[in-house]
């Protein structure tokens, strides 16, 4: 086979994949701590716009004290710490803001074990990188991915290949990435946030 | 995305195709390592994952715990085999190695099932391990290995059989055994219970020939191999060899260094003969050497 004919047949995933990390990126946020003072100003973590009127998932552990979000129209704005559940490392944070490009939240239970899932974060300061590998296995509190993570990916997206976000990034165990499955997510934010 | 969609539906498909076949082997303390069901009642897995011979147990895909009996091992190629009975899962559907190329995504695979995904990284020729196993190709992965995944099976897109995946053939880097010297090893190991090599009973080291000596008694190569050791009663030495001989060609072809002898004594040459060329006191001399049987250390 030639050189070229394998490049063409590689493009429409090239393509596919640059539209999935921008559709990703929209609904990432960095999370920082709150600007008041010389230390304030690097992210810690990301997060998920989980509602389009303000909600934002993240990890608990991320979520300390008070922060603000950047959104990805580069909106700075302060965030309401609303619910935090240290065990299952998950915390809401609400902005004022409405209108926002919330990510679609797929079904955790679904996932196939090698099957391609992306993460979204911002890892060593890098805003909104991509990396991408395949779910290693599936638990009940946890989805470990065969794929590579940095401090500031925590609280950030894993989405499988359509995009819909199926956890929240939230530990490096080995060269694992463990994330909260995103229906241990909606059991938070349905047990924490009753209307 | 339907692109990325359908290799993403590919990927995982292949780990379900491939899983059946995979099953934990509990023969070591605290982690076990994975095998996999290559024929009907034979598990291979990594020999350096074998560090009991007896109570020794499978975990199928199932979650069935089946005795095993360890039929044979050859640390050379890092290849331990087990003997299952009752084992009634499917074998491993295997793929040709011999149509892997660089870039090809592959993934490999651990008891769970849990899965790496990577690419061939780089191909090479038959090479000899650093314990001295013939390995067909060289196969070389950009993936990470887990704890657990040595003797696990490298599983291509179509969820084909390619290779045992282990960390205990090379440092630092990952590396596959192809199928197929996993299935020659396998026989061997059934046959016999382990790999048989070729044994002179000889140790030598690299000496440069002196450029008169070559123009007068006409050796091929410029550098041989002196005798600095010969095992007592060994094939060598009931040949005749002597300490101090320089071994300048083996089945008339020049040898220049310990690998050129190494290829003349694959599991097939025990008991042929070979023709040795020397040089010993400053005169050609040809010897026959009938080939021995490497003597067998316990690993």
């Amino acid at each position: 086979m030639s050189a070229t004919a394998t490049a063409f047949s590689a493009a429409p995933l090239d393509s596919a994949a640059a539209a999935l990390a921008a559709m990703l990126a929209r609904s990432t946020v960095e999370v920082r701590p709150l600007a008041r003072g010389a230390s304030a100003g690097a992210a810690v973590g990301a997060g998920v716009v989980w509602h389009r009127d303000g909600l934002i998932l993240t990890n608990a552990h991320v979520a300390r004290g008070h922060v603000s979000v950047v959104l990805s129209d580069r909106r700075v704005l302060s965030a309401r710490l609303v619910a935090r559940d240290l065990e299952r490392d998950l915390a809401a944070l609400v902005v004022d803001a409405t209108d926002l490009p919330a990510a679609e939240i797929g079904d955790s239970s679904a996932l196939r074990v090698g099957e391609l899932v992306v993460a979204v974060g911002n890892p060593l300061g890098l805003v909104r990188a991509l990396s991408a590998g395949l779910v290693h296995a599936v638990g009940r509190r946890a989805i470990q991915a065969d794929l590579r993570l940095a401090p500031g990916n925590s609280g950030g997206p894993l989405a499988d290949a359509r995009g819909r976000v199926v956890g929240l990034n939230a530990m490096i165990v080995g060269e694992l990435a463990v994330a909260v499955p995103s229906n241990e997510a909606r059991r938070f934010v349905r047990e924490q946030l009753r209307p | 995305m339907e692109a990325l969609l359908s290799l993403s539906n590919d990927l995982a498909s292949a780990v379900e195709r491939a899983a059946p076949a995979v099953v934990a082997v509990h023969a070591r303390r605290r982690l076990p390592s994975t095998g996999i069901h290559w024929r009907p009642g034979i598990v291979v897995t990594a020999e350096h994952t074998v560090r009991t011979e007896e109570d020794i147990t499978v975990t199928t895909s199932d979650g069935r715990s089946v005795a095993a009996r360890l039929a044979g091992r050859d640390p050379g190629t890092d290849l331990a085999v087990l003997r299952v009975e009752g084992l009634t899962s499917s074998t491993a559907s295997l793929g040709d190695d011999a149509a892997l190329r660089v870039g090809h995504m592959v993934l490999a695979l651990g008891y769970g099932p849990r899965v790496s995904w990577g690419v061939i990284s780089a191909l090479g020729p038959r090479w000899r391990s650093w314990r001295g196993g013939e390995i067909d190709r060289l196969v070389r992965l950009d993936l990470v290995l887990y704890p657990g995944f040595s003797g696990g099976p490298l599983v291509d897109a179509a969820g084909r059989v390619v290779g045992l995946n282990t960390s205990g053939l090379a440092h630092e880097t990952r590396l596959a055994v192809p199928g197929t010297t996993v299935s020659r090893v396998l026989d061997e190991l059934l046959r016999q219970g382990h790999v048989s090599r070729g044994y002179l009973g000889l140790g030598m080291q690299p000496v440069r020939l002196p450029d008169p000596l070559r123009a007068q008694l006409g050796l091929p190569g410029d550098t041989g191999l002196i005798v600095v050791t010969v095992a007592p009663d060994g094939p060598a030495a009931r040949a005749g060899v002597l300490l101090g001989d320089v071994l300048v060609a083996l089945g008339g072809e020049p040898v220049r260094d310990l690998e050129d002898v190494q290829a003349h004594l694959g599991a097939g040459r025990v008991g042929a003969a070979v023709t040795a060329l020397v040089v010993r006191a400053g005169a050609r001399a040809e010897l026959r050497i009938i080939v021995g049987e490497q003597p067998r250390r316990r690993a």
